[in-house]
Parts: C-alpha cells; structure tokens; sequence
C-alpha cells in the first residue's frame, strides 16, 4: 500500500478548496496550483503550499501538463488529485503523473481513454449488457437513413469525442439528415480533432440520472445511489438531486446493477459517475464521467461520505468502504457569475459582500470571499448550495430559505432565478425532464417588487451622488449616504 | 435623478423625497412608496415595503450602483451621459469589450450603416459567446479587431459615427 504523504490539487475554485479540506482530513500535505488571475483565489492559501504555473489562459496554466508535473516534482507531492474539469479526464495526463512516479487520483489511463470515447464506451456498454439508446455507429448515410426511418425522427447525432452537449444536434426531418451529418463531422473535428460521428435515436422526454460508483484495486466495487441532474440550461446540469423523485426501488436497482456491470467490465478504480436517461420504465446508458463530478455532495450528504477522503483511500492502495444505507433527501443548485434575465451573459467583477446562508442541512460549497475577483478565464461557478433534509420537501424548504438569505454583491448571478425554480410548484411537484427550464422557465425576470426595493435603495445613493457634486469642496470627508439612517455603511466599497 | 437598469434602456425616474430616522420616501415616476430601513452591523441592511421585509446591499461604483435585493442582483446607471449621447443621435461611440475574451466574429465593415440592435462583434469568454449590438442607428466609422484577435476588457473593438441623415436631430431610437 502507497503511502501517501503529500498531494497536489490540480484545479482551482471551489474543487480545489473542497479536495484541499479532505486531504487535510486524510492526513497529507496540500499543495495548489495557480495561474497569474488566480494569485490571490481562496485554494492557494487553503493549501500547505502553492505553486505559479503560468498565466490567466487555462491552456498555459491549468491545462499545461508539463507545468504541473513539474510543479508536483518541485514540491515533492506524491500524489495529484485533478478535481473536474480541466485535465481531469485526459488519459495522458495521468500517464505523464505515472511517469513522474506520482499516483494519478482517478481511474488508470487505459480505463479513462476507452470510456472517454463515446463510441468505446457505448460497445462496452453493449457487452456488458447495459442497455443503449438505440444508434448506429456510421454517418454513412444510406446506413443513417434506413436506421431514422426505423428508429423515427427526430434522430441525434453526436460527436464520438464530445460532451456535455457540444458536438451534438438534432436532426428534425429526413431532409435535414446529410447536411447534419456533414456540419456535425466538420464541428467535431475541429472541436476535438476527431471528426467521428454516431447516431441515436432521440428521446422526446427523458430525465437524467446518474450513478455514483466506486471502486478499489483489489476488484471490490460500490455503488452510491443516484442523481436526477434532469433541470439543465443548454445542456448544463443547474440543479441536482438524490434521490430521483419517483423513481421506483425496481428500477434503481436495475440502474445501479448495469452501472456496476459496466464499471466490472471496464475494470474502473477510483470514483466515477454512469450516467443513464430515463424514459417511462426505460433505461439507457449515456456516458461514463471518469472523475469527480461537480454534484458530488448531493449523494455526500445522503450517505454520510466523504468521496475525496474514498478517493484518496483508493488511491494509496486501500478498501472501499462499505456504504451506509442512505437517508433523506439531498438538493444541489449551482450559482453561476451570469445574468439570468439578460440571456444567462458571463459576469464578472468583485466580490463587495457576501451573505453565506447556515442552519441544519445547510452547505455551501464556494471559493468566494468578500473581496475576490470573478475574472472571464474560467467557468463561472461561484458556489453549490446543497441542502439536506428528512424528506425532500424538507430539503426543498431549506434551499428555498438559504437560497433567500444569499447574498453576493459585486458579480451579477443567478441565485435568484435558482430560488424562483426550487420555490416553484413545478419543482415542488417534481415534473422534472430535461426539458424542465424550455417548459416551465423559457423566460425569467426578477419581481417588480423587488425592483422596487432595489429602486429604493439606488436612489438614495444617486441622491447623495447628486449632493458630492454639488458641494465638492466643502464635503472633504466622505460621507455615507446612509448617514442620516444611524451611520449604516452600505456603501463602504467605493471604485 | 433618472436611472437606467443596466441591459435596460427603460428609464426610471427616482427620487428620495423623505429621509427621517428610519423612514424612507422615494418617488418612482408617479408612484409614491414608503419604506423602513433598519441597518445591520454587517454593512446591510432590511428595507420593509409594504409589508415585505428584504435583505440589502449596496456599493456605488465610479460610473454605476451596485445593489443586492435577498439574492437578486441589480446595477444601475445615472441615466443623463446616456441621453446626452443619445441627443447627438448616437447612444455609444464606441463599442468596447465587456471583458477580456476573444474576437469570434466581426459582423460589419468600415462605412456600413447599423441599425439600432443590429449585431456588431461576437466575442467569447468565459466559454460564452456575447454578442455586441448597436444600441442606437449608426455609421461604422471603424472597424479595430479582426476576427481571432484577444481582447482585453475596455477595448475599444467599433468605432461608430452618427448616421448621417439623423446627425444633430432630438434622439434615434435605442434597442431594447
């Protein structure tokens, strides 16, 4: 058994902080990474160390393996944990950390090069005997033809290395089929270099739920229940939940028996998520997300774990541990840096004040602080709120509330549009697909009430805008325009 | 004092009429509203209208109001640059990067004339696309970036000129 000793994070944001606290816990050394936009970011100094490896653009930093395997050898780290995203499923990454003799937290590179092609995975799936969504796999098209005419359209054709929707499109009617075919093998090669293209048939209402699982090298392997990541904004999961509200205990078992099939037959180790959609009493499997997933904490907080600290565990040659039955009901929304009623734009800026929700079953995921830069180069999830609770009602009910006690001035988010959703009788009653926001939130603008109180209180400072100006000279000091309301300082950040 | 919601070209009028202790009275248009506020030691505050009580924050930066309200977010802009620029038929100048990004598309050439919302530039950041439109007709007096190029926040990426039949007339119409 490896022992490990000390572990470089190589990510940043939220995951780092998060994989920082397990290790902390599991009793190694930290060391972050950070790029020239990320100096002063919360995970470099939540780590024992950290270490600049390039500047802001994510492909000279974050995505440079040369630049992080030096980092790990400069600081003596024994092992990398790669968070999500980023380099966290490129199978030559973990081969250069095998190299450098450093322990790869995550599955073996073979393990993550077949599962991270869609084509590889899905004939995988099939000798498993894991059921696929219908398709073939050839853009030929007499062969694409004669399969829509079987299978019906709309049909989806998808890139065989894309996700999380890129690459991918639906075609509508047989006259649209070859020039899809032809735009989907331009796009996919110049996304991913690999112009490979496979067709489904495509499901009009499917939901999608995914199954945790974990596995050891000495062949042992668990499965942690599901997520229902059905609610998604183009293609991106928004908000998640466990369990998948309705489903029956029949059909989780078959989902977790196929994801356990699958993961035997593709000889998986470490943490991974199968992810399945749902249509009536059908099941189909979709991917293989060889990582840690952003939704994580939806299942930590039903069965008691902590998946980083399992994670770790395997990685220095250890036993998974047995899991607890679950409890209850768990809730996940993620607040992104983006303006909801002005089509979801990035937004970025400073963090001027930040109002962290609590109480029981309350967790909040983030690296903001008053003070932190929300800058373009990354992906903007400021946090996960997740919430715990006896019922999923009672779940519910918590999100609602910490989601109303939320506050980050500074970054325009989307907090309250995620609060509008959870309150929602649609939410509530659980009349969840992907197509949950197109159905029930095409459109969103915050009330006039509260556009009202927010008139209010801009008002009061453009009022004492109007007075500096005024006086300039004889107002030396500066004075709060909340002066005159026993010295409230609201407006204390002044740039 | 007129304000304009940022992404909004919808004008509010508003203004603070009362301030005495905890009361509040803001004219908004030709509504009247009335509110308590009672500050809270973290630099916020409750502000109660009507009855309902909301969570408040807010900054003043050089050229906008940040404010929170419970965890929706607002941005306001004093309105009257806005509208000089606008008496001169022309609501921007310049269209500048609202963030350092990447030049995707450039959507029109030097001596096209726009018309108010017309897309101008694509560019990308943070794995987004954004596009940039005119908010008012216009000639394109210049284009600065090509297609491909790295921008930094604040570059200036169009140059615009007032369209030529409206040059010195009251105001042209803005996107909304």
């Amino acid at each position: 058994m490896a022992r490990l000793t000390k572990l470089l994070v190589a990510n940043r944001g939220e995951i780092a902080l998060r994989i920082i606290r397990s290790a902390r816990l599991f009793g190694l050394k930290t060391v972050a990474v950070y790029s020239a936009a990320d100096a002063k970011s919360a995970h470099v100094g939540a780590a024992d160390e950290a270490i600049a490896i390039g500047p802001a653009e994510a492909a000279k930093s974050y995505l440079d393996i040369a630049a992080i395997i030096a980092a790990a050898k400069q600081s003596g780290a024994d092992a990398i944990h790669p968070g999500y995203g980023f380099l966290s499923e490129r199978p030559e990454f973990a081969r250069a950390a095998a190299d450098a003799q450093i322990v790869f937290v995550g599955p073996r590179p073979e393990v993550m090069a077949a599962l991270g092609d869609k084509v590889a995975a899905r004939r995988i799936a099939v000798a498993a005997g894991v059921p696929v969504v219908p398709g073939i796999e050839t853009a030929e098209i007499s062969a694409a033809r004669a399969f829509a005419a079987l299978a019906g359209y709309p049909i989806l054709v998808k890139a065989a290395a894309g996700g999380g929707g890129r690459g991918m499109r639906i075609v509508a009617e047989a006259a649209q089929l070859e020039s899809a075919l032809e735009a989907a093998a331009r796009e996919a090669t110049a996304a991913f270099g690999d112009g490979r293209i496979f067709i489904e048939k495509y499901l009009a209402h499917p939901r999608h739920i995914e199954i945790q699982v974990l596995g050891d090298e000495h062949g042992a392997l668990v499965a942690l229940g599901e997520r229902d990541c059905s609610i998604q904004r183009r293609y991106q999961k928004i908000i998640e939940e466990s369990p998948a509200p309705g489903l029956s205990a029949e059909m989780r078992a078959k989902m977790i028996d196929a994801a356990l099939k699958l993961a035997r037959a593709a000889h998986y180790t470490n943490a991974g998520t199968t992810e399945f959609l749902v249509e009536g009493d059908n099941f189909y499997f979709l991917e293989v997300n060889a990582r840690l997933q952003v939704e994580h904490p939806v299942t930590e907080m039903r069965f008691g774990c902590d998946l980083v600290c399992e994670q770790l565990r395997i990685a220095s040659g250890g036993k998974v541990s047995e899991p607890a039955a679950p409890r209850g009901a768990a809730i996940e929304c993620r607040i992104n840096a983006e303006d909801p009623e002005h089509n979801f734009r990035p937004a970025t800026g400073t963090v001027l004040h930040l109002s962290v929700p609590g109480g029981p079953g309350v967790r909040f995921d983030s690296h903001m602080t008053r003070g932190a830069e929300v800058t373009p180069w990354y992906d903007g999830l400021l946090g996960k709120l997740i919430c715990y609770g006896p019922t999923r009602e009672e779940a519910r009910g918590r999100l609602v509330n910490a989601l109303g006690e939320f506050a980050l001035l500074g970054v325009t988010n989307n907090a309250a549009y995620l609060r509008d959703i959870v309150a929602s009788e649609q939410f509530r009653d659980a009349r969840i697909s992907t197509h949950f926001i197109d159905q029930f939130f095409p459109e969103w603008k915050i009330t006039n009430d509260e556009i009202d109180a927010a008139t209010v209180a801009a008002a009061i400072t453009a009022g004492d805008v109007q007075a500096e100006n005024a006086a300039p000279k004889a107002n030396t000091e500066r004075r709060s325009p909340w002066d005159s309301l026993n010295n409230f300082e609201l407006w204390g950040s002044r740039r | 004092m007129k304000l304009t919601r940022a992404g909004d070209s919808h004008e509010i009028d508003a203004e603070v009429i009362l301030r005495d202790g905890s009361t509040i009275r803001v004219r908004i248009g030709d509504r009247e509203l009335a509110a308590e506020f009672r500050p809270n030691a973290d630099g916020g505050g409750v502000l109660a209208i009507d009855g309902r009580r909301y969570p408040v924050f807010g900054a003043r930066r050089k050229e906008s109001i940040l404010v929170s309200v419970g965890p929706a977010c607002f941005e306001f802009k004093p309105a009257e640059a806005a509208a000089r620029r606008r008496a001169r038929g022309l609501a921007a100048a310049e269209i500048t990067a609202p963030m350092p990004g990447k030049v995707l598309k450039v959507l029109v050439r030097d001596g096209d004339l726009v018309e108010a919302g017309q897309p101008l530039v694509v560019i990308e950041a943070m794995k987004m696309e954004t596009t940039l439109a005119a908010e008012s007709a216009a000639l394109v007096k210049h284009v600065r970036v090509e297609e491909g190029q790295t921008v930094d926040h604040g570059a200036v990426l169009i140059e615009l000129s007032p369209p030529p039949a409206s040059s010195g007339r009251e105001s042209a119409p803005r996107a909304e």
